[in-house]
């Protein structure tokens, strides 16, 4: 480090002391254009968050179905709430005969948490005049509860479902008006009407699942649906979320015959949503950046001339051109560094504010990165606005101060 | 008889891009170690160009400054810079203090553009400095909440921080009334002979320039 330094410093200190109300305003200024930014992306990145949690929380990140039944058939009219009324016979032919291979394959893989094979059908629910639609599913429920959690998510009877009892959506009780203990009449596509008693009602948090879904234990669902050893579709829970695209893709290749569907696939218009959300933040963060910078760079450049013949008497006493720029670099950096600190204090205060006033849900979710980017275009964009109008100054001839007095 | 310090060669000065006005028709001149030379002359013969030329603030359209065996022409801006900031102490008719610093600070600023902070010693020397010009009771007080007086005495000590082997001074005394002006000679004088530098002061007083060791008289951009 150049000696030069401290007293570079030193001046920059004093310049800035010397006007004490102009600094305070770009300190200001600086910070308003930060806090916006903080306020923004707070906001838009914690209520992203919360969205996705809600969506990849309690389902499958991945399902893997066999290519002609079709993964992407079953995932998407899941994540649509639609049922699929296909006829189950046709359904059954999908000849996911060797789920058991695939299945201890896909569990050897770190990278995934759970894999739960499921067997599905479609059918009726009959009371009264009215029918409802319906999706049977079958699982392992111990299994099956590390993805869907149903033994936390029964608000009625329990989460046994013995044989000759299923668990029906809270949604679904509902609309048919019965709750544990009750008898349904089921029909399944192709097949005999048959009764059975609903053992629990659950809340799952996801309208598809609460209106729609009978859930049971595997082997009994193959029972009723006639599938035998065959299953529909392994659905599986990855250890990263934002993972599952690319493992999806990864493990496609290694299981010919089978098609893998991924969260982000099943969602993609949510997640187009999300990412037009954020390049419109960003678009206006930029502006607001470019404002502040416009305005800080203005002031500084009147400040800088009137500082003109300072600096010409500090050229004839042998300061250096590159000295004097490095001054006011130490200006702007001075003003970027307190402007960011008050910008992130107001900007946290102000989304906590709006989290408060506007009751919201969601916590607001400052990024590490974010955060970075933020500290480094303010600081960045503060120091070009101090050094480039005084480029100029810093370049003046010390003759001109002195033939002028 | 002591050795030349300052040895100016052929200098020639043009102003003016497109109609090149000549200011300065080829001037030689020497200056010994220690000695105090005055530089007088009709306002615009040329006497301030040709002292900037010597000071390294303007360079010559011909010609060539050579000061302790360093030829100035030899130096870029940044070397020009430094050798000013080590050789030279400027006194000008204003004052030029730096108003956000205090007469102490001020007086330091050229200890400080080279060496960053200051050190005991070098506070230690300011001090004496600002005893040397009478200003020891005005160390902490702003630059510009001084008489003009005082503030010109501050200027002389800010030019002898960095024990400069040559001063150059501008019209010292031109802002000053006649006691103050007698006290600002006697001040240069006194250092002239303590401290052994070089002086070419400019002046328009003929009287004072008569108290000298030399008097250069310039005229139309010549020394006659
Ligand atoms: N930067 C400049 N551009 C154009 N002409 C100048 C410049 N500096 C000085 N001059 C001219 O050079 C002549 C000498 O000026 P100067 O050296 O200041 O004289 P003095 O100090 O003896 O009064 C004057 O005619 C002045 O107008
Ligand atoms: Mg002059």
């Amino acid at each position: 480090m150049k000696s030069s330094f401290w007293f570079e410093i030193s001046l920059a200190r004093r310049f800035l002391e010397e006007n004490k109300a102009q600094t305070m305003l770009i300190v200001l200024g600086i910070a308003i254009g930060v806090a916006v930014m903080v306020f923004l992306s707070a906001l838009i990145d914690g209520l992203q968050a919360n969205l996705i949690q809600k969506t990849v929380g309690r389902s499958a990140h991945l399902v893997v179905g066999s290519a002609d039944y079709g993964a992407a058939n079953a995932s998407r009219a899941r994540a649509e709430h639609r049922v699929l009324l296909q006829d189950n016979t046709q359904q059954n032919v999908a000849p996911m005969v060797e789920w058991r291979n695939v299945s201890a394959a896909l569990a050897a893989d770190s990278r995934i948490e759970t894999v739960l094979p499921v067997v599905e059908g479609s059918g009726l629910i009959r009371r009264g005049q009215a029918d409802c639609a319906i999706v049977l599913r079958g699982f392992d429920l111990q299994r099956g509860d590390r993805i869907y959690d149903l033994s936390n998510s029964i608000i009625a009877g329990s989460r046994n479902a013995p044989d000759g009892a299923v668990l029906i959506g809270k949604d679904l009780a509902e609309d048919l008006g019965i709750t544990a203990g009750d008898p349904i009449q089921l029909e399944l596509s192709g097949r005999e009407a048959l009764s059975i008693l609903v053992d629990g009602v659950f809340d799952l948090g996801m309208s598809a699942a609460n209106q729609r879904w009978l859930v049971m234990d595997q082997r009994q669902a193959a029972a009723l649906l006639g599938t035998g050893d065959r299953i529909t579709s392994i659905e599986i829970q990855v250890k990263q979320v934002f993972e599952a695209e690319k493992l999806a893709r990864e493990w496609e290749t290694h299981l010919p015959g089978y098609e893998i569907e991924s969260w982000q696939e099943s969602n993609a218009s949510m997640l187009s949503a999300l990412s037009s959300q954020s390049s419109s933040s960003y678009t206006i963060q930029f502006f607001v950046l470019l404002a502040v910078t416009l305005g800080v760079a203005s002031v500084l450049a009147i400040s800088a001339v009137q500082k003109s013949k300072q600096i010409g008497i500090l050229k004839a006493m042998g300061i250096r051109t590159s000295s004097v720029a490095r001054v006011f670099v130490f200006q702007g950096m001075t003003l970027g560094l307190l402007g960011i600190l008050l910008g992130f204090g107001l900007g946290l205060a102000m989304s906590k504010a709006f989290i408060i006033f506007a009751r919201q849900d969601y916590t607001l979710l400052m990024k590490p990165l974010t955060s970075a980017i933020i500290i480094l275009t303010t600081m960045v964009a503060a120091t070009l606005s101090a050094y480039l109008p005084a480029r100029k100054v810093a370049q003046i001839n010390p003759i001109e101060v002195i033939r002028n007095g | 008889m002591a050795e030349v310090l300052i040895k100016a060669r052929g200098i020639v000065k043009d102003f003016g891009e497109t109609v090149k006005t000549r200011v300065l028709f080829g001037i030689d001149l020497e200056v010994r170690a220690g000695e105090f030379a005055s530089l007088i002359g009709a306002s615009g013969s040329g006497k301030s160009t040709l002292l900037n030329i010597i000071g390294g603030l303007d360079r010559p359209t011909a010609g060539q400054v050579i000061i302790d065996g360093t030829d100035l022409g030899s130096l870029d801006d940044d070397g020009l810079a430094l050798f000013r900031n080590q050789t030279m102490g400027f006194i000008f008719q204003s004052h030029f203090l730096l108003p956000q610093f205090t007469v102490l600070e001020n007086v330091l600023i050229p200890y400080l553009i080279y060496a960053g902070r200051a050190t005991p010693a070098a506070e230690k020397r300011a001090l004496e400095l600002l005893d040397r010009v009478g200003l020891n009771h005005r160390r902490d007080q702003r630059a510009n909440a001084i008489s003009g007086g005082e503030q010109q005495r501050a200027a002389i000590a800010r030019a002898l921080i960095n024990q400069p082997q040559m001063i150059l001074a501008d019209e010292p005394t031109g802002n000053l009334d006649t006691s103050n002006t007698e006290k600002v000679f006697a001040m240069l004088r006194e250092i002239n002979l303590d401290l052994g530098a070089s002086f070419i002061m400019v002046t328009h007083d003929r009287s004072l320039a008569a108290r000298t060791d030399r008097v250069l008289e310039m005229s139309d951009g010549m020394i006659i």
